[in-house]
């Protein structure tokens, strides 16, 4: 049969039709990849912010922790926890951390805030942001010393400065308050004013000995992975493994984090409300257009159907003009969007003269500079609807074409 | 021994809706085409000749009465069977010629055989076979806005007669050509019927075509005036 050549014949016939068509599949892609990629990037870059603040992607935590947090729930035998954990593919860290509020004062002031007792032998800037967000000083070498890191913000409000002394008042696992002075040996400024004026950094061992917690006792294991979207997959295999363990349990970030995740996910709802609208217009632009075209061509169809094809076939031949236009759209799209994608996946746009640089969302950072990361599913996701949606609008057009009427088509002059 | 009939139509009636009025194209009408005929319907705008083409070539449907294409009621078949009843036993020549625009003439020629799916090299034998026959061989590439409207005609011949079909239904095909391409056109169709066997059915106020044809059906408001046989 013909109609792969009177389709394409069709669409070269009217080639600024077929053009502004195909280009607006194409303006629907870079569209769609724009919001998509800016909402997995910032999605991503949301997660693993606040997952390196404390709890990773997947956290091991005492039954209960989650829901009731406190210093009296803990975890036993944490490191076999986490050496569990590195054992599972995907996984690219996990630490043993202690996370609790804690009352930090010097002979002057005292405010509340929440401590973190971390190994400093195990602790890697990479999956910690206070680390990588050290301003002075370091991080602690002794996990049995009095070092502490604490935010910029609360270094003012106490008035401390490197080699000042805090004393830190926390409620060990028995309920009873107990006391431990320690020195400031690092201060960290992470843009937060919320975080920094209110996050201190301890050494794990000495936490250990403050709390009455055994040697291997902590209140979670952080654990890490290579990719956001293996999280579901390593909460099960690390669940699976540490079923023997009674008394614990495995949280992807969406628990431990659910004012994120809620925020994450009607900001994602929104996003995609948004593409399925564009989508539309797009779909009625090309709807539009193909109706134009079929109804113009009413006479021609009759000839075809005149001479011996059939509806079906005539439904067809419009189907196969819907398919070639979305794969021009697509190619059009593709290489429209590229160098779009890749100077926002490298560059961006730096939006921090307008949202500033310490602006957070669901009580996590915010990267100020706007840039567009796509996963594999999502550009696959992308291309496919919008190939869908040109055939979608061709699809009534086609069915239009097929109802000619021979006898009353050939009648048009 | 006479032929069998290829077209018989029956008491058919044909009434359109004009607004509130009702137009009666065509009243009461019977008639029988046979293999090899080469025959006329004449008459005066209005008294019911294309109407009758259209019924005959299952592009309309009659108000009453039946029409039968080879012993097949019309009435029965459903819009896809009429179609491929088109495709494969009936062959049109349109007063405008009617060729697809998007497609060569070779290609025009060669459309109803790709829609049996005949397949590929036979076709290209049989088309140009064809066109060597309506003179049209070198001008196969040509599109039909490149070609004169007797060239286009004697594509439209070529399509309708490409397939073998039972009939060709010609409606004023020498409408809307100059009287040396009408000449060519009918001298095309004289031999195609003459030696190939080919059945028409003209619709005409052509005296030229007139002139040709074995038998003249005379129409007037959609009623039959007068069946005459030419001897030829």
């Amino acid at each position: 049969m013909q109609l792969n050549k009177m389709a394409w014949r069709t669409l070269a016939r009217n080639k600024r039709r077929s053009l502004i068509t195909s280009f607006s599949v194409a303006f629907g892609i870079l569209l769609a990849v724009t919001f998509t990629g800016s909402g997995d990037y910032s999605y991503t870059s949301m997660i693993d912010t606040s997952a390196v603040m404390g709890f990773g992607h997947v956290s091991v935590e005492a039954a209960g922790y989650n829901d009731r947090p406190g210093l009296a729930r803990r975890l036993t035998e944490a490191g076999g926890v986490r050496k569990t954990a590195l054992g599972l593919p995907r996984v690219a860290g996990a630490y043993v951390r202690i996370m609790g509020q804690a009352m930090f004062a010097t002979g002057a002031k005292s405010v509340g805030g929440v401590f973190m007792a971390v190994d400093p032998q195990l602790e890697k800037p990479l999956h910690n942001f206070f680390l990588r967000s050290i301003v002075e000083g370091r991080l602690f070498d002794d996990t049995n010393g009095r070092g502490a890191v604490v935010g910029a913000g609360m270094a003012v409000k106490l008035n401390l400065r490197l080699g000042k002394k805090v004393i830190v008042t926390v409620t060990d696992k028995n309920g009873q308050l107990t006391s431990e002075l320690t020195r400031v040996c690092g201060i960290f400024k992470t843009g937060d004013d919320s975080v920094d004026s209110g996050m201190v950094l301890l050494p794990l061992g000495r936490m250990r000995q403050v709390l009455n917690y055994g040697p291997d006792d902590a209140t979670l294991v952080a654990v890490y992975v290579n990719d956001l979207r293996q999280v579901k997959r390593v909460r099960t295999l690390l669940a699976a493994k540490l079923d023997h363990k009674a008394n614990l349990e495995v949280l992807p970030w969406q628990e431990t984090q659910p004012d994120l995740a809620g925020l994450i996910a009607v900001d994602r709802l929104f996003n995609y409300l948004l593409q399925f609208l564009v989508g539309l217009v797009i779909a009625a632009g090309i709807l539009n257009t193909m109706l134009m075209s079929v109804l113009e061509r009413t006479r021609e169809f009759g000839i075809m159907m005149a001479v011996g094809m059939t509806p079906r076939q005539v439904v067809g031949l419009v189907l196969i003009e819907s398919f070639w236009l979305g794969v021009l759209g697509l190619l059009l799209g593709v290489i429209l969007t590229t160098p779009w994608f890749i100077y926002m996946s490298r560059v961006g746009i730096d939006l921090s003269r307008h949202i500033g640089q310490d602006y957070s969302a669901g009580g996590v950072l915010v990267d100020p500079v706007m840039k567009l990361r796509l996963y594999r599913e999502s550009a696959l996701v992308i291309l496919l609807s919008a190939f869908g949606l040109t055939m979608a609008a061709g699809v009534y057009p086609a069915i239009r074409a097929g109802r000619t009427m021979p006898v009353e088509s050939l009648k048009e002059t | 021994m006479q032929d069998a009939p290829i077209v018989q139509l029956e008491k058919v009636s044909k009434i359109y809706q004009q607004g509130q009025v009702e137009v009666k194209a065509v009243d009461n009408f019977d008639l029988t085409v046979r293999a090899g005929e080469f025959s006329v319907l004449c008459g005066p705008s209005g008294s019911g000749k294309t109407t009758i083409l259209n019924l005959i070539g299952a592009l309309d449907a009659p108000s009453s009465g039946r029409v039968w294409l080879e012993g097949q009621n019309l009435a029965e078949l459903n819009r896809g069977r009429l179609s491929r009843l088109r495709r494969d036993r009936i062959g049109f020549v349109f007063q405008s010629y009617n060729l697809i625009p998007v497609l060569t003439a070779f290609e025009n020629a060669e459309f109803v055989l790709s829609l049996q799916n005949v397949p590929a090299a036979e076709r290209r034998k049989r088309v140009m076979a064809v066109l060597r026959e309506v003179g049209m061989a070198d001008y196969v590439d040509r599109r039909p806005d490149e070609l004169s409207g007797g060239q286009q005609q004697r594509i439209a011949i070529a399509r309708a007669v490409v397939s073998e079909p039972a009939i060709v239904l010609a409606d004023e095909p020498t409408a809307n050509v100059d009287s040396e391409a009408a000449d060519t056109i009918l001298d095309l169709m004289t031999m195609l019927n003459r030696e190939k066997g080919v059945t028409f059915l003209f619709s005409t106020h052509d005296q030229r075509v007139m002139d040709r044809a074995r038998r003249l059906i005379r129409l007037r408001d959609g009623r039959l005036e007068a069946d005459e046989n030419q001897d030829r």
